[in-house]
C-alpha cells in the first residue's frame, strides 16, 4: 500500500519486478541505475549470493519530484526468482502498488513463466489483492537473443500464455541492452500513480 | 468535465516528468555483436542460457550432448576442443551434484563459454591470444576444482568430484579419459531443488517472515562456507 502523507504532501509508491529466476528482473534495475544514476541521485541496494543470484531483493528508490504539490517517490523492488524463496517473494510483495512481470522469452522457460505468474496471483491473494485489479505491465525480456538464433517464444504465445485474461500493457525488451526497459518502467509508474490519484484529491 | 480535465492534466504532468527524468540518449550502436545464426555454437549457447540453479537432468543432458556435438565439429582444433572439455567437465560435475554444486561452477561455466565464443568467432585472432584466453580459463577451472575439494572436506558430505586432468597448455591435448571419483566413495545423491517450505505457504505474516529469515540464514551459512574455503585457499597460496 502506498504511503500517502497528506499533511506533508508526500506519496511513496512501491513497484515490484516479479518473474521467474534468471529472467532479468535485477538486470532491469541495474540498467536503469547505471543509465540514469546521475539524474535519480539515489543508491541501488542489492544483495546477491555467491553465485550472483538475488538473495532477498534489490531496491532502487527514485525521486520523481513534485506533481500537483505532492512529492512523489517510487520504490522499485525485485524479488528473488528462485523457486525456493517463495516466502521471501511474498514478503517483498507486501504493500505493493504496481507490478512489472518480467517474463523470460527463452523457449525452454515457457512453463516457468506460467508457474511464476500463478505464484504472483496466489501471493497477491494472500494480501487480499487481485492480479486483475492491481496495476500490472508485462515485459517479454531477452528479445535480443533472437538475432543470435536462440530459440525464443513468439510474442503471440507469451501473450496467450500470460496476458490473454489480464489484457494489460506489454513490452518486448532486452534488459541487458536497454530497449523498452525505460518504457516498461514509465508505464508501470504512470499506471500506479494513476491508481493512487484518487487518494490525492 | 472539469474532473476529467484535471485527471488528464495530472497524467500529462507525470508523463512529462518521467520523460524529462528518463530521457535516453541516442543508442550507442558501438557494441557490435557477432551473430550466431548459423554457427555450430548456436545450440550450445541456447542450452547454456536455459540452465539455471534450478538444474534438471534433462537440461544438463542437453548441455552434455550439445558439447559432444560441437566437439565433433571442432575435433581438429585443439584449443577449441580444450575449451569444450572444460565445459564438459564442469557440466558433469554440476549434473552430479545439482543444487549442492559449488555456486562458482555456473560462473566458471559461463566464463569458459564466453571465452570459447570469443575465440571461435573473432576473425584474425592470433594463436598466442587464443592460448592466453584458454590458460585463463584453465586457471579458473583449477581454482574451482580446489574450491570444490575444500568445500567437500569442510562439509564432509558425499559429493561427486569430477576429476578431469586440467588440459595442458599452451598446446593442450584433448584428454578423453576422465576419472570420476566419488569423494567419499559414495555416489552423489540425486537431490531435487528444495521446494518452498510447505508450512510457509499458509503461514501468518509473522510466521512467513520467520521462514524467510530461515531461508536467508541457510544461504548466508552457505556463503560463509564458501568464503572460508576461499580464505583458506588464499592463505595457502601465500
Amino acid at each position: 500500500m502506498a504511503i500517502i502523507n497528506l499533511k506533508k504532501k508526500e506519496v511513496q509508491a512501491k513497484i515490484v519486478y516479479y518473474g521467474p529466476g534468471r529472467g532479468g528482473k535485477t538486470t532491469n534495475l541495474e540498467y536503469i541505475y547505471k543509465k540514469f544514476r546521475s539524474r535519480i541521485q539515489t543508491e541501488m541496494v542489492t544483495i546477491k549470493t555467491h553465485g550472483d543470484r538475488t538473495l532477498f531483493f534489490d531496491f532502487l528508490p527514485i525521486e520523481i519530484g513534485k506533481i500537483k504539490g505532492y512529492d512523489i517517490r517510487i520504490q522499485l523492488y525485485t524479488v528473488p526468482g528462485q523457486v525456493k524463496y517463495e516466502s521471501t517473494r511474498r514478503l517483498v510483495l507486501r504493500g505493493v502498488d504496481g507490478i512489472v512481470f518480467v517474463a523470460d522469452s527463452l523457449a525452454v522457460r515457457r512453463k516457468e513463466n506460467v508457474l511464476s505468474l500463478k505464484s504472483l496471483a496466489d501471493n497477491l491473494a494472500s494480501y487480499k489483492k487481485s492480479i486483475l485489479e492491481i496495476p500490472l505491465v508485462f515485459q517479454y525480456n531477452k528479445r535480443d537473443l533472437l538475432e543470435e538464433g536462440i530459440p525464443l517464444l513468439p510474442v503471440e504465445w507469451l501473450e496467450k500464455d500470460l496476458n490473454s485474461k489480464l489484457q494489460v500493457p506489454s513490452f518486448e525488451a532486452s534488459a541487458l541492452k536497454g530497449p523498452n526497459v525505460v518504457q516498461t518502467m514509465k508505464k508501470i509508474i504512470i499506471l500506479t500513480i494513476d491508481s493512487l490519484r484518487k487518494d490525492l484529491t | 468535465m472539469a474532473q476529467q480535465r484535471d485527471e488528464d492534466n495530472f497524467r500529462s504532468q507525470v508523463e512529462d516528468r518521467l520523460d524529462h527524468l528518463f530521457q535516453e540518449d541516442a543508442p550507442d550502436g558501438a557494441e557490435e555483436q557477432v551473430g550466431l545464426v548459423e554457427h555450430p555454437l548456436k545450440n550450445l549457447k541456447a542450452v547454456l542460457l536455459s540452465i539455471d540453479w534450478e538444474i534438471t537432468d534433462s537440461t544438463m543432458d542437453s548441455l552434455l550432448n550439445e558439447i559432444k556435438n560441437v566437439e565433433y565439429v571442432y575435433s581438429e582444433d585443439k584449443i577449441l576442443l580444450t575449451f569444450l572439455q572444460l565445459l564438459g567437465s564442469i557440466g558433469r560435475y554440476v549434473k552430479a551434484n545439482k543444487g549442492r554444486a559449488h555456486p562458482e561452477a555456473t560462473r566458471v561455466i559461463n566464463s569458459v563459454y564466453e571465452a570459447l565464443e570469443k575465440v571461435a568467432l573473432t576473425e584474425g585472432m592470433s594463436r598466442p591470444e587464443k592460448e592466453k584466453m584458454l590458460l585463463e580459463e584453465v586457471a579458473k577451472f583449477k581454482k574451482l576444482k580446489e574450491q570444490v575439494v575444500l568445500r567437500k572436506a569442510e562439509k564432509k558430505e558425499p559429493e561427486v568430484v569430477e576429476v578431469s586432468p586440467a588440459p595442458p597448455a599452451p598446446s593442450p591435448e584433448p584428454s578423453p579419459e576422465r576419472e570420476r571419483i566419488p569423494a567419499t566413495g559414495i555416489p552423489a545423491r540425486e537431490e531435487p531443488e528444495p521446494e518452498p517450505r510447505a508450512e510457509a505457504r499458509f503461514a501468518a505474516p509473522h510466521e512467513a517472515f520467520a521462514y524467510a529469515l530461515e531461508e536467508i540464514k541457510d544461504v548466508i551459512r552457505a556463503e560463509f562456507r564458501a568464503l572460508r574455503a576461499e580464505i583458506k585457499l588464499w592463505r595457502e597460496s601465500k
